[in-house]
């Protein structure tokens, strides 16, 4: 017989190790929550998510809110823009509004669209980030449609999203007494987020802007070209304006409300808006009647969790509310069984 | 191997031998082993194009086609290709490894060393370049690796004896015997391959290893494939939703952008919205779910692997799972089948005891008399006076001894009967020991006890047994030898002794031979009787001992008569029976020995614990009857509780199925006396309700059915009651089966019952059994290698495969299921969203989340949570597993991953998503910053959305783990710092700077994570999509609470609990069940000894022997031939054939 058998001197190693992953001793502590334990868990979840909800209620009912519809009460003008052909037709429309009580502390002025999908795939994609960023202005690789004009020239800023730009302009007058009318003051400063501002969004370098866009043209959308946005503030010009920064901020869903202005508290504004009569004086130019939508102003003040909403606040009682049900129907479930066990300490496993 | 070829395809083969040139026109294959698959050259082609025949990365193929397609493209492509990359590099590895290997050991077997005859001269040549019509020199103990055929040998008569451990485990010598023309032509062994490389019968049976599945991996494809179906709908519903809003809305909308391209057909644009819907929503079944089952799997494979208390130090074997892929199936195994030799018992006998003259030996007794079963402290008899011992043997009864020294006639005569009556060889080795070769394990047992006694059978001539009789050389003349056959079920000698009387030794089944005693013996056989009852009881294998004197002249005319009968033409066997009759009578018993089928380690144990976890065990052996009931009772499985015990040896197939209508009417026929004694039902009505009554089936069945009987029920009009029956019976044992019908018999449940099943074995006969059951166990550690090659798990003992089911397989199949729930809720919570999104964006098939979520979504945000669940969860330990084998029984019922499991946790995907889209959707309508700015950007709702998502699915993974290790706590914590460290990263002012186009998120995490808006949104998501489920477990282990509940519960309740014993004590059997001489005896070596062919010349008498011989040698050569051929035809892979 050949030597075939193998003697445990020959291949010691062939013992596997000994250690707590190979032998599955980890240390580990099992997941082994008491009725009790979870039956207080809902419950003090239950408290904290009622809690929340009456807090967040009731802040959403401190803060103040209006909202002004202008898309039917400017009719004549939406009637005009209608009609693409009648783009350089100046047209503007006031809707004055009476203020009952003060907006104490600050106050936002949003523009609000209805049924406008800035979340269509197409579109979310029609932008180019690289020429947004300045580096290089003609890259206009990810826009289509609106890449390049008829005769080839690049766009900037190229895309469907910088050529759909909202560009009506509002202005908030506060009549002050029967015949003087005062603009409030607003600032068009922070309305954006810092990182769109400063990193996101710069301008292509040279010493004239509008050298800088050489050999670029305006979307077809828009009356005048991107370095032209704003010829007094060269911090707000190009492709640094406030207003198609946020523009480019897309909204998730096709009803969205965006920053506009925001009130700058001085003079008769220092405690924010005080009640009495106001009007918009709109600039009608975005023709929001073409696709069925509407377009609103809303006049907003803010609490500590943001935005006049009550949705999250109803959403945490409910929440609240069903898990103290719960917790109620699981408690009498378990004390009615717990008579049959035999068990005195009934220890629950998820 | 030599009387076979009818069985090959080709009809006949003709081979000159020691021509090359003339057997190269045949172009027969070479004598070189592949079982590789590639080499380097074909290795990526071969190895991509099988990868992608798997469907589902032929699935990923397409869709990355898809998305290379503009108008439809909704992900970019990376989504796609990264994991698919990952995944075909990680399989195409490991197959290049697992190749590695086969090359190696291919290597390894074509490079052995042969001696071949070429151009006249001996000449070393590896075994692969042998060729068709080679003659070959073999030496002893060389390895063959082709099937040869035996031209002479250096043994009398051209025998040659040949070890088939490879093929079927077994380690005795078995005789092959050259054709009678060419055995008289050379020395040494010399052998002529007759069929080479790929041809070699190994090799053509061996067939193409069949891909197994578990059955997880069937209902994951049904789910998948329900889950396409699925798909299909939403991305109808979508594309005719996107149909319906371009005609609406989207037309005049793209007229008010200016989007002249965009002006499209509705209904083309829901064509293509289809299609990029399907892109989107296929991250329900992603890649990442295919790699995780198989890296769980192999993690699996590996805790076998290195499983400590699975591996046998005597023989420094450690458990292997073969097979990483079929982990989970051990938790659902209903049936387990299992081979005999070698993996129910050690195939190793040994003399426990013994009765002589009505007086037992062999009993340990205690102080006080008491019998006790043998135990360690018992000094074993010092047998070192006697130079002849074999070190090995152990008697534990110090009385045999010292009657023995007493002289004690009786006694005496008992051990010179087994010195005396045997068909052993014995032979010198070179340290001058002697070595006995035995032919039947069980003999061997006996002639070694009588040598350990001081009757050392010391040689044997055809005519003469020397034996050396305390000390003194004894020389015997053998008179005769009357062989064993089946229906003798004894076997004898008649010798005569130096002082010239003549006695007839004889040794056989109690039964038989006691009906041959002389009227004298009555006292003695009632008392033997009882012993004999007795060793059955305790599972021995029994055989009773008689002698008798014989007078000169009656023998003379006797062998005169036997001497006629051997040379008639006609009724020769018929006369020699009746001779052998006539003779083995008015005998005079002595006693009965009881050898120990030595079981292997752990079996009773084992058996009855799987039993207690509804496992089925099936023995399927090629042994007796007898010896396979014999197994049957000792190791547990036939108990005398049984109601009945069912034995199926029908002849015929009208005669089987009469039988197995008969066994189950009687079943029946108990079982409605216990349900419902007056309905008599018809015969019809009967069949119909069978499936009901098996289930309410009360009392132990069992059933034993042998090979012949085995062909007939296995055809196709019986085979139902068969297989009815059978799964009745809570045991099954099937003797004399050929390998064919081992699997036959597997197949048959695995079909007709739809069970999961298990074969293990150890021998190459083993092979088609363990390839066609479900999963196939290979005893290792023994020499041959075959059963293990083709096994899927190995280990050294039987005894492992408690702890691989009930451990590893209960904990792999738990791990599976809880891994799978997860995962399709965790894909269903995270792809929904975008259904929802759909009806807010015009179903313009944008996602919710960004492209980089997407991607790292499955690969790395949440792929080591579950993995590390998947691979190292327990729901009860190791210990309560074992001690607990119900805990096994969900697993076979298919309890904790189904189709409604599947369902519910689709639905709790379902509900996550819409708590995860509409709470933010909710929270964002109208809803402004703290500072004022807009909050409802696409790009803040998705990032609002994606950490939702990570932190619900993180708390429900750490609901899910039930387990928490370090790894656990280092995954669940350590995906949350991931997702948001890659989040911080991405929405970098760096990174946006270099790939402004591929990060347009810059700034968003900071701005969104600072709000505490968001905070809340995410808070109350996960509150909401938790608390439901946290209440629906609780009330469900409250009101329905499983075992594993209840275990942990008591587990906690009272720390130190010590399990019940499930252990039951090994069940004595009582009388009646005693095993007829369970002798793994072959016919035909009677004939062998007397002829004097297995002996070497030097033995030899000079003249006579050879031309006695020479004489007859025809006859019985054809008889061995017959037999053998019975045999060898039934081990269908014979190729490694050692010498």
């Amino acid at each position: 017989m050949p030597q075939m058998k193998r003697t445990p001197q020959d291949c010691p190693s062939r013992l596997p190790e000994n250690t707590a992953v190979k032998q599955q001793q980890l240390p580990a502590c099992r997941l082994q929550l008491s009725a009790t334990g979870i039956l207080s868990g809902f419950f003090a979840t239950g408290v904290f998510c009622l809690g929340m909800g009456v807090i967040l209620i009731l802040s959403a009912k401190s803060s103040m809110e209006i909202e002004i519809n202008y898309t039917k009460i400017c009719a004549s003008c939406a009637k005009l823009r209608e009609n693409a052909r009648n783009f350089d037709k100046e047209c503007t429309c006031s809707i004055p509004f009476h203020l009952t009580q003060t907006m104490r502390g600050n106050v936002y002025m949003y523009y609000k669209l209805y049924g406008f999908y800035q979340n269509l795939h197409g579109y979310l994609l029609s932008r180019s980030n690289s020429q947004l960023l300045g580096t290089d202005v003609k890259d206009v690789e990810t826009c289509a449609p609106f890449s390049k004009s008829h005769d080839g020239t690049p766009i900037a800023p190229c895309g469907a999203i910088a050529n759909s730009l909202f560009n009506d302009t509002i202005i908030l007058s506060y009549k002050l007494n029967s015949s003087v009318h005062i603009q409030v003051p607003m600032l068009r400063s922070g309305i954006t987020w810092w990182t769109d501002k400063y990193i996101k969004f710069r301008n292509p370098s040279s010493s004239n802007l509008s050298s800088a866009f050489a050999g670029t043209t305006k979307p077809p959308s828009w009356p005048k070209p991107v370095y032209e946005l704003d010829e007094n503030d060269p911090g707000n010009n190009g492709f640094l304006n406030d207003d198609f920064i946020v523009w480019m901020r897309t909204a998730a869903f096709p009803t969205f409300k965006k920053l506009y202005r925001r009130l700058s508290r001085t003079q008769h504004f220092i405690e924010g808006l005080p009640a009495g009569n106001y009007s918009f004086n709109v600039s009608y130019n975005f023709p929001v009647t073409r696709f069925q939508g509407e377009k609103s102003v809303v006049l907003s003040t803010l609490t500590w969790s943001g935005g006049h909403s009550l949705f999250l606040g109803l959403a945490y009682t409910v929440t609240g509310a069903m898990t103290w049900l719960a917790a109620f129907s699981m408690m009498a479930v378990h004390l009615k069984l717990k008579g049959k066990r035999f068990s005195p300490d009934d220890k629950v496993k998820l | 191997m030599f009387c076979s070829e009818k069985k090959l395809l080709e009809v006949e083969r003709k081979v000159k031998a020691n021509d090359r040139e003339y057997n190269e026109k045949f172009q027969y294959a070479d004598n070189r082993i592949h079982t590789s698959k590639y080499n380097i050259l074909t290795f990526l082609p071969i190895n991509l194009f099988e990868q992608f025949q798997r469907v589902a990365n032929a699935y990923f193929l397409f869709l990355l086609i898809l998305q290379l397609i503009p108008e439809i493209s909704s992900l970019t492509w990376f989504t796609t290709i990264v994991p698919l990359v990952l995944v075909i590099t990680m399989t195409a590895v490991k197959d290049a490894t697992d190749d590695c290997f086969r090359h190696k050991s291919d290597n390894q077997v074509n490079n052995r060393q042969s001696e071949v005859l070429i151009d006249g001269k001996l000449q070393n040549e590896k075994w692969m370049n042998v060729k068709v019509g080679d003659i070959i020199k073999l030496e002893n103990n060389q390895f063959v690796a082709a099937d040869l055929l035996l031209l002479s040998s250096s043994e009398p008569h051209g025998l040659c004896y040949i070890e088939t451990a490879e093929l079927d485990g077994e380690t005795n010598l078995k005789v092959r015997h050259a054709l009678a023309v060419t055995s008289e032509l050379g020395a040494d062994i010399s052998r002529l391959a007759k069929f080479d490389g790929p041809d070699t019968k190994l090799m053509q049976n061996s067939g193409k290893t069949k891909f197994k599945r578990t059955s997880i991996d069937r209902l994951m494809n049904t789910l998948v494939l329900w889950i396409f179906g699925f798909l299909v709908c939403l991305g109808i519903i979508l594309a005719i939703g996107n149909s319906i809003w371009e005609k609406q809305v989207g037309d005049q909308f793209r007229s008010f952008l200016f989007w002249k391209e965009g002006e499209k057909n509705s209904v083309f644009s829901g064509f293509l919205t289809f299609w990029s819907y399907i892109i989107i929503l296929n991250t329900v079944v992603p890649i990442s779910l295919y790699v995780s089952v198989e890296v769980i799997r192999l993690g699996h494979s590996y805790f076998i692997n290195w499983d400590r208390k699975m591996y046998y130090s005597g023989k420094a074997t450690p458990a292997e799972a073969r097979t990483t892929t079929l982990n989970e199936e051990l938790g659902q195994i209903e049936y387990v089948f299992s081979d005999k030799t070698g993996t129910l018992t050690q195939n190793i006998m040994t003399f426990k005891k013994c009765s002589i003259n009505g007086r037992i030996y062999g009993e340990v007794q205690d102080d006080l008399g008491r019998k006790t079963d043998i135990t360690k402290k018992k000094e074993p008899v010092d047998f070192s006076v006697n130079s002849q011992a074999e070190r090995t043997f152990q008697f534990f009864d110090h009385n045999l001894m010292e009657a023995i020294k007493l002289g004690d006639p009786k006694v005496h005569e008992f051990l010179r009967l087994l010195a005396l009556c045997h068909t052993v060889m014995s032979e010198e080795n070179s340290a001058g020991q002697l070595i006995y070769q035995v032919q039947s394990p069980d003999e061997g047992a006996l002639v070694t006890a009588a040598r350990n006694f001081g009757f050392t059978f010391k040689s044997r001539t055809p005519e003469t047994i020397t034996i050396e009789e305390l000390g003194t050389l004894v020389t015997y003349q053998l008179l005769a030898f009357l062989d064993f056959n089946n229906i003798r079920k004894r076997m004898s000698v008649i010798v005569r002794n130096p002082k010239g009387q003549i006695k007839l030794y004889s040794k056989g089944a109690d039964t038989i031979l006691f009906e041959k005693l002389h009227p004298s013996n009555e006292d003695l056989l009632t008392l033997t009787s009882d012993h004999l009852s007795e060793f059955a009881g305790e599972g021995l294998r029994t055989l009773a001992i008689a002698y008798r004197d014989l007078d000169d002249k009656y023998f003379k005319e006797w062998h005169k008569m036997l001497e006629d009968a051997n040379t008639a033409t006609d009724e020769r066997d018929e006369r020699i029976a009746g001779l052998y009759e006539e003779i083995e009578r008015d005998l005079m018993l002595l006693g009965a020995t009881a050898v120990e089928d030595k079981l292997q380690e752990g079996v009773i144990e084992t058996v009855t614990s799987l039993s207690l976890a509804n496992i089925k065990i099936w023995v399927l052996t090629g042994d007796k009857q007898e010896t396979a009931i014999n197994i049957g009772y000792a190791c547990n499985m036939l108990t005398d509780d049984m109601n009945d015990v069912f034995i199926i040896a029908g002849n015929t197939a009208a005669e089987v199925r009469e039988e197995l209508r008969k066994a189950k009417e009687n079943l029946f026929g108990q079982n409605r006396s216990f349900s419902n004694g007056h309905v008599v039902f018809e015969k019809k009505q009967q069949l119909e309700l069978a499936s009901v009554v098996e289930e309410t089936i009360t009392g132990d069945y069992a059933l034993v059915i042998n090979g012949h009987s085995l062909a007939h029920a296995l055809e196709s009009d019986v085979k139902n009651d068969l297989l009815e029956l059978a799964c009745m019976c809570k045991t099954v044992v099937c003797c004399r089966v050929t390998p064919l019908q081992k699997a036959q018999v597997v197949e048959l449940v695995k079909k007709y019952r739809n069970a999961v099943t298990l074969a293990i074995g150890d021998g190459a006969n083993d092979v088609s059994m363990i390839k066609s059951a479900h999963i196939g166990v290979g005893i290792s550690g023994q020499e041959g290698l075959q059963a293990v090659l083709a096994s899927d798990y190995s280990f050294a003992q039987f005894r492992y495969l408690q702890r691989l089911l009930l451990v590893h397989g209960r904990w792999s199949y738990f791990r599976m299921c809880k891994f799978l729930c997860y995962f399709f809720y965790k894909n269903f919570a995270f792809t929904l969203v975008h259904f929802w999104f759909g009806f807010f964006c015009g179903f313009s098939a944008q996602t919710v989340y960004d492209q980089w979520f997407i991607t790292l979504f499955n690969i790395v945000y949440t792929s080591l949570p579950v993995l590390a669940m998947g691979i190292f969860d327990q729901d009860v330990n190791d210990q309560n597993s074992m001690d607990y084998p119900q805990l096994y029984q969900p697993g076979q019922q298919n309890l904790l991953f189904n189709k409604r499991k599947f369902l519910i946790c689709m639905a709790h995907g379902i509900y996550t998503s819409l708590a995860l889209f509409f709470i933010p959707y909710g929270a964002f309508y109208n809803a402004a910053g703290e500072d004022g700015q807009h909050l409802a950007d696409y790009q803040s709702f998705a990032v609002t959305m994606a950490t939702s998502l990570v932190i619900v699915v993180s708390v429900q993974i750490a609901l899910d783990t039930s387990y928490w290790t370090v790894v656990n706590h280092v995954f669940i914590w350590g995906s949350i710092a991931t997702y948001f460290s890659i989040l911080f990263t991405m929405h970098s002012n760096g990174i946006f700077a270099i790939f402004p186009n591929q990060f347009p998120f810059v700034g968003n995490a900071r701005h969104s994570l600072t709000q505490k808006c968001i905070w809340l949104v995410i808070l109350l998501t996960t509150v909401a999509s938790v608390m439901p489920v946290v209440a629906f477990r609780f009330l469900k282990v409250d009101l329905f609470p499983t075992l594993s509940d209840q275990l942990r519960q008591r587990q906690k309740a009272q720390k130190k609990a010590r399990p019940l014993h499930s252990r039951r004590p090994q069940t004595r059997r009582s009388s009646s069940r005693r095993s007829g001489y369970a002798f793994a005896h072959q016919e035909g070596y009677g004939e062998l000894i007397t002829s004097g062919k297995n002996m070497r010349a030097k033995n030899l008498p000079p003249t006579s022997g050879l031309e006695k011989t020479l004489y007859n040698s025809t006859s019985w050569i054809e008889n061995l031939c017959k037999k053998t051929t019975d045999t060898v035809s039934s081990f269908s892979q014979d190729k490694t054939v050692k010498l």
